[in-house]
């Protein structure tokens, strides 16, 4: 035989080029044609299908979902913790443009008691300060100020906070009512405060075509969810507004801070027993006395703090006419506020869910290349077998 | 112009993939270089039918521009007929009886014959040389094509291909 040429050897192979079956071809058209259906023996369970169509993505739209959900998952995680705790969101007790009547400055100002008089479009109220230290009472309700006991106010100072959390609640509610029924309503409020032993602080009410009223209410925490069930029952309610605002810091900071001028003062009386000069005497008692105001004001502060959490600030009004936004505790300022915090919550989210996130992908990317090249290099010893 | 070049050009100029008009242009060739590089008709269904299943679903990452459609299913074919290649030599050595020239009948012409003695050639190569003879000869790939299918220079491709046909003619030479 003659030597065979390239060209030869060429042509040779191609002629020897191997030939599928017809039946194989033709079993492989209809998968082609059926879109390669997965035969797999799960296929009976209701989710089957689901787990295929998520395996069919490819990984890196995979990854993306994933982490999307994760940030979701991030996102409400962190919003739940916002709400629920930390995020400081007072109730806007505003005095309102009808009153006349000093509006309670915070939560630490004398609160006020005052009785509900209707007057043909005249506001009034009658104030009546239950606090200790204003003293003056006219009023023909007598209520109870919410006293803190001493012996919470020394469980405080004691530092038993680590049980539980201080929280101040607050409520907004807008009732929207018939001008006829706005005195009826009214009286319905009182009865409901009364109910839950809560006390008013102040209240205007107006008679009339655009008759109105407004009260601003102390109602035991523990029964603030009664209270607005009740005033929500009384009429058709137009808005609703909880708040809570987390005091535990402030109150842990100032039982410790009573707890070591306590400490001081034991100190101090034992020096004074000591003290065996005239001037040392008098230095120390000296030193005592401001030891002692100093304690006293930070246990009037303590019980201002608890008693908070233990009352909670609620306002409502009754509205007759069309909401009045402007001259309510919500516009486009708060509006603006909101959509700031709101913001700043978002993208406080974004960073978080990044910062975890991140390593995670970044972990996940380099074991991807990882597993490739090995394949890779698996394979390619395949043909070197 | 072929139905594989056509189903390439009909795919750059969509921007995707015309999955059908791939299959039915390269599916005998796939099937050849399968067969060409295992040796086994069998073995050789079962990545054809992989490699098709595999680029039916990763058919939304092809990408034109990293080249073309052809070649990206080769690649696809290439994986899995690897991954054949690697299950099988875990279980048995892939050998091919030599053929027996004194075999071969009378009356066969030299042509015949040839093809016989390349078969048995083909089988005394290494994977490597061999699965470079199935997607030049087998699967009709262009220099370039294959390139981009093994991870290599156009260049190289062509300097291996001619040694391995040297060998495979002194081979073929050899056994007259």
């Amino acid at each position: 035989m003659e030597r065979s040429s390239n060209h030869e050897i060429a042509a040779a192979l191609a002629e020897a080029r191997p030939a599928p079956r017809q039946a194989f071809m033709q079993e492989l058209d209809q998968r082609v044609a059926a879109g390669f259906p997965r035969r797999s023996r799960f296929s009976r369970f209701p989710l089957a299908g689901l787990a295929g169509r998520i395996g069919a993505r490819s990984p890196m739209r995979l990854s993306f979902v994933g982490a999307a959900v994760a940030l979701a998952a991030i996102a409400v995680a962190t919003a739940v913790i916002a709400n629920s705790g930390s995020e400081p969101r007072p109730v806007a007790i505003d005095s309102g443009p009808t009153t006349s009547h000093p509006s309670v400055q915070g939560s630490e100002g004398a609160p006020q008691v005052a009785a509900p008089e209707s007057s043909g479009g005249v506001q009034y109220s009658e104030v009546i300060p239950f606090a200790a230290e204003i003293g003056s009472s006219g009023s023909s309700r007598a209520v109870s100020p919410p006293a803190v006991h001493s012996s919470e106010t020394e469980s405080l100072a004691n530092g038993n906070l680590s049980h539980r959390r201080e929280i101040e609640r607050s409520a907004n509610i807008a009732l929207f009512a018939d001008p006829a029924d706005v005195s009826e309503d009214s009286t319905r409020v009182f009865a409901a405060v009364h109910d839950a032993n809560g006390i008013v602080l102040h209240s205007t009410t107006s008679s009339g075509k655009g008759a109105s009223a407004r009260f601003e209410l102390l109602i035991p925490s523990a029964r603030l969810g009664d209270a607005l069930a009740a005033f929500s029952s009384i009429d058709e309610v137009r808005s609703r507004h909880q708040a809570t605002d987390d005091i535990t810091e402030p109150t842990v900071t100032t039982s410790e801070e009573l707890r070591g001028t306590q400490a001081r003062v034991d100190s101090l009386l034992a020096q004074l027993s000591s003290a065996e000069v005239e001037s040392e005497r008098e230095a120390i008692a000296a030193e005592l006395r401001a030891e002692r105001d100093h304690a006293a004001r930070l246990r009037n502060q303590l019980a201002r703090l608890h008693q908070r959490t233990t009352y909670s600030r609620v306002l409502v009004r009754i509205e007759s006419g069309p909401a009045t936004e402007s001259g309510s505790s919500w516009g486009i300022g708060d509006a603006f506020h909101d959509a700031g915090h709101i913001l700043g919550i978002a993208a406080g989210v974004t960073l978080i869910g990044l910062a975890v996130i991140a390593p995670l992908a970044l972990l996940c990317l380099l074991a991807w290349l990882a597993q490739r090249l090995y394949l890779r290099s698996r394979r390619e010893r395949a043909l070197d077998t | 112009m072929s139905e594989a070049a056509v189903a390439d050009v009909e795919s750059q100029r969509q921007g995707g993939l015309d999955f059908e008009r791939l299959y039915r242009a390269s599916r005998d060739d796939v099937y050849a270089y399968a067969a060409g590089l295992l040796r086994d008709r069998t073995a050789a269904e079962e990545v054809t039918a992989m490699a098709f299943e595999r680029a039916y679903r990763k058919r939304s990452r092809f990408n034109p521009e990293r080249g073309s459609a052809r070649a990206w299913l080769f690649g696809v074919a290439r994986n899995a007929a690897l991954d054949e290649l690697r299950r099988r030599s875990r279980q048995v050595e892939l050998s091919a009886d030599p053929v027996d020239v004194a075999s071969v009948p009378d009356g066969a012409d030299q042509r015949s014959e040839l093809r016989l003695l390349l078969d048995a050639a083909l089988a005394q190569l290494e994977a490597r040389e061999r699965e470079l003879i199935a997607l030049k000869f087998f699967a009709g790939l262009s220099n370039g094509e294959i390139a981009g299918v093994i991870g290599v220079s156009s260049s190289n491709v062509g300097t291996r291909l001619n040694r391995t046909m040297d060998k495979l003619r002194e081979a073929c030479d050899g056994a007259l």
